[in-house]
């Protein structure tokens, strides 16, 4: 059903990015993230990042244990993904796009 | 759940793809798992988050925080973290630097070695506060070297773990350039504030010198056209309302018509040529009074344009008219030197003729015609003696007769002739007065002058009108006295008032010179008014007109007043001409008055001995001859009078008697002091009044 409906709807995106500061892994994490968003995901996500420093309880709710990681919210499976998001098949896979064509 | 209810294939078929969904979801996380720990074991993160008790903690790994730590090095504040005891835990490169010490010198050591002793306290306040909230404090550190650096100290608490549950991290900012600033900065205030307070005490001692001097000051901005005016500045001006108004018109309006064109050139001259300065007539504001004011000021310039003009004002009123005053009395003054010096040649030329009419009579004989002409000779000599007299009067050099007088007794014995002398179209009125007022004065003098001032009346009212006699006591003040050149005090003023055509303004400032006449020549003799003013002045007071067109004119003659009342001196019974015998030294400069003066002594039965000059009498009288009487005139040229000759004498020959004799007054030679022994014989004399006069000396003993 859903790989049916999937082509017809797109669907939408929730992230979450969990960093410590302006840490270099961090700001690495950052920038890739938001490359791989605009390349793939254009239009249909929303990237929140989150400094552990200054909220350290928002990591709570989605069990993230170190950082960098990545939350996929939506769509549905939840997934972590964890480093600099540097490996960009290994993102993609985690939060289940097709690489680009 | 139906499954469950109803095991089948299709319901085991369910269960396996459940399981199989479950288990590719625990692959998934196991994966997951396995990469965060593969993530964590490669050190691809930067910090892990643990729960616990007291909520999530971060902990950051190896070298994460280095961009904090450049951060925290590279700032111009100094960073300190401290333990509750004050013990340093950490510091930055610039706390070191500030307080002048290694770093390493200062980690582990108490942060209280490096706080001025006053402020200790202080900082442990900071240490103590555990609430978790900011503080900040102004306190002093000590340097290296003992001296104070002035810092502010933001404290922060940070909860670290159980060990050690307060970290105190602090921010110390060195004040010492913005102290030193603030300190510039009040320095230049107070000084601001110096200078302000200079200013404004120059102002106000300005504002009182220019109120004590009666100025005014105003301002006028040429490029806003704006005009301050100062409050002295309204009150001349006679303004009601205060405050800047705009426009050079509004300077400009008070003056009156006449004035304007030339105030408005004034004020356009002064931008070019840098100043101002007139004096015009302003109709005062309140009571629409003209005055003078007196106005100076000067144009500032900004690259040579004029951009404002400022100055005084001062009502110059009074001033213009004491210097009126003073100008007319110099004139008189100058009139009466004038007159007096001519009065005493005429009386001359008048001994000269009478003396001689005299001696013709004695010579020629006594038929009728002889006795006519010698008779009309010496009357034209007689009316040439009361003119002289009159020219004296106003020259202030008769003699007067001064005594206690009651003017109102006066004016009613004289009322009678008074009425005579202006008419019947005239009606005469003597007011009495409440009270009996006594001046000092000579009551001749005094009769003439009501009379002249009657007559001046009377010729003022053609057609007949009123008179008024009357008497006031009146008090002069300082100012009024200073303005007539008088003593103040006392007065009691005479008061002849007509009904008649009025005096002309222009006039009115002359009537009192000699001779200045308004009548038809021939018709009087313009010296009756000058009689006035001299009689006023020489009894030491001073007479006032008043005179309106068509209304009349009222003059009033101020005289002294005096309390006590004095006794007229027995006016002495003078006999016809008596003949005597001795010798007479007659010390005359004049020689045609002395030649006719030896003749009538002679004619009298006296030896006479000449002499031309005092100090030719000095030598005669030395040579020891008989002399039984000198007989000297008092005006002589070389430097001696016969006064000064009477003093000698009197010095040398105590009993030789001496008779002076002037055309000026006794009063004026300071004789009425009298020298024992020394009289006074006015020119023109008669030749009996010689007779007598030179009798009565040669003969007293």
């Amino acid at each position: 059903m859903n790989a049916a409906d999937a082509p017809a709807k797109p669907v939408h995106y929730k992230l979450r990015l969990f960093v410590t500061g302006t840490t270099a892994r961090s700001t690495r994490a950052i920038e890739n993230m938001k490359q791989i968003c605009e390349e793939n995901l254009e239009g249909r996500y929303d990237l929140e990042v989150i400094d552990v420093y200054a909220n350290p309880e928002a990591t709570k709710e989605l069990q993230v244990i170190a950082t960098p990681t990545l939350v996929k919210i939506l769509p549905e499976p939840l997934r972590r993904i964890i480093g600099d998001l540097s490996d960009r098949e290994k993102v993609l896979a985690g939060l289940n796009v097709l690489p680009l064509r | 759940m139906k499954a469950v209810a109803q095991p089948d294939m299709a319901r085991f078929d369910d269960v396996q793809s459940g399981a199989s969904e479950t288990l590719a979801e625990l692959r998934l996380r196991l994966r997951e798992a396995e990469e965060t720990l593969d993530a964590i074991r490669n050190g691809e993160v930067d910090a892990v988050v643990v729960g616990g008790v007291s909520g999530q903690q971060v902990y950051t790994l190896e070298n994460a925080d280095r961009p904090y730590r450049v951060l925290i090095e590279q700032m111009q504040e100094g960073a300190v973290t401290l333990a509750r005891d004050g013990t340093l835990l950490y510091c930055n490169q610039r706390f070191a630097t500030l307080i002048g010490v290694e770093r390493e010198q200062l980690m582990g050591h108490l942060i209280f070695d490096r706080v001025a002793s006053d402020d200790i306290a202080v900082f442990e306040g900071l240490l103590a506060q555990a609430d978790g909230a900011g503080r900040t404090s102004e306190l002093l550190l000590v340097q290296h070297d003992g001296d104070h650096v002035p810092v502010n100290v933001s404290a922060v608490d940070l909860r670290v773990d159980e060990r050690m549950p307060h970290l105190i991290c602090c921010i110390i900012t060195d004040l010492t350039h913005s102290r030193r600033r603030s300190h510039e900065l009040s320095a230049a205030n107070t000084q601001l504030a110096r200078e302000i307070e200079e200013r404004r005490r120059a102002e106000e001692s300005l504002d009182v010198a220019l109120d004590a001097a009666g100025m005014g000051s105003w301002d006028l901005d040429l490029e806003t056209n704006i005009v301050r005016r100062s409050r002295r500045y309204g009150q001349i001006f006679g303004e009601i309302e205060q405050g800047d108004h705009a426009g050079v018109e509004m300077l400009l309006a008070p003056f009156i018509a006449e004035d304007r064109p030339t105030v408005a050139a004034a004020f356009a001259v002064a931008q070019r040529s840098g100043s101002i300065e007139f004096e015009k007539r302003i109709l005062r504001n309140e009571d629409r009074a003209v005055r003078w004011v007196h106005v100076k000021g000067r144009t500032q310039y900004a690259n040579e344009r004029p951009v404002r003009i400022s100055g005084v004002v001062s009502d110059v009123t009074e001033r213009r008219l004491v210097q009126q005053q003073l100008h007319q009395a110099q004139k008189m003054e100058a009139i009466g030197q004038l007159t007096g010096g001519m009065a005493h040649d005429f009386n001359n030329l008048l001994m000269v003729i009478g003396g001689n009419i005299d001696l013709l009579e004695n010579r020629l004989g006594q038929d009728s015609r002889s006795v006519r002409y010698l008779a009309a000779a010496r009357q034209g000599v007689e009316r040439g003696a009361t003119l002289n007299q009159q020219l004296l009067a106003f020259a202030r050099r008769q003699d007067l007769d001064v005594q206690a007088v009651c003017v109102d007794e006066l004016l009613a014995t004289f009322g009678g002739l008074v009425r005579r002398a202006v008419g019947e179209a005239v009606t005469v009125k003597v007011k009495a007065p409440a009270e009996r007022w006594l001046c000092k004065t000579d009551p001749h003098q005094f009769e003439t002058a009501i009379l002249n001032l009657a007559i001046n009346a009377r010729d003022a009212m053609p057609d007949g009108g009123s008179l008024t006699l009357s008497t006031e006591q009146r008090v002069v003040d300082a100012h009024v006295a200073a303005l007539h050149g008088v003593v103040a005090g006392s007065y009691v003023v005479a008061v002849v008032t007509d009904t008649g055509v009025g005096i002309a303004a222009e006039a009115l400032g002359r009537v009192f010179e000699p001779f200045f006449t308004t009548k038809d020549v021939g018709k009087g003799t313009g010296l009756g008014l000058s009689q006035v003013y001299g009689f006023a002045k020489q009894s030491g007071g001073f007479v006032v007109v008043e005179s309106e067109i068509g209304t009349g004119t009222s003059f009033q003659i101020y005289l002294p007043a005096t309390e006590e009342a004095s006794i007229a001196p027995a006016v002495r019974k003078e006999k016809p001409q008596v003949r005597g015998y001795g010798v007479v030294l007659v010390v005359e400069d004049d020689e045609n008055v002395r030649e006719v003066t030896c003749e009538l002594l002679r004619g009298l039965g006296y030896d006479v001995l000449e002499a031309d000059s005092a100090r030719a009498a000095l030598t005669v009288v030395r040579r020891g001859e008989r002399i039984d009487l000198v007989f000297s005139d008092v005006i002589m040229p070389g430097g001696m009078s016969g006064l000064d000759l009477a003093r000698q004498l009197k010095a040398c020959k105590r009993n030789l008697p001496v008779l002076l004799s002037s055309g000026y007054t006794a009063q004026q030679f300071g004789l009425h002091e009298a020298i024992e022994g020394v009289e006074l014989l006015r020119k023109p004399y008669s030749l009996s009044a010689l007779s007598n006069a030179v009798e009565r000396l040669t003969h007293r003993t």
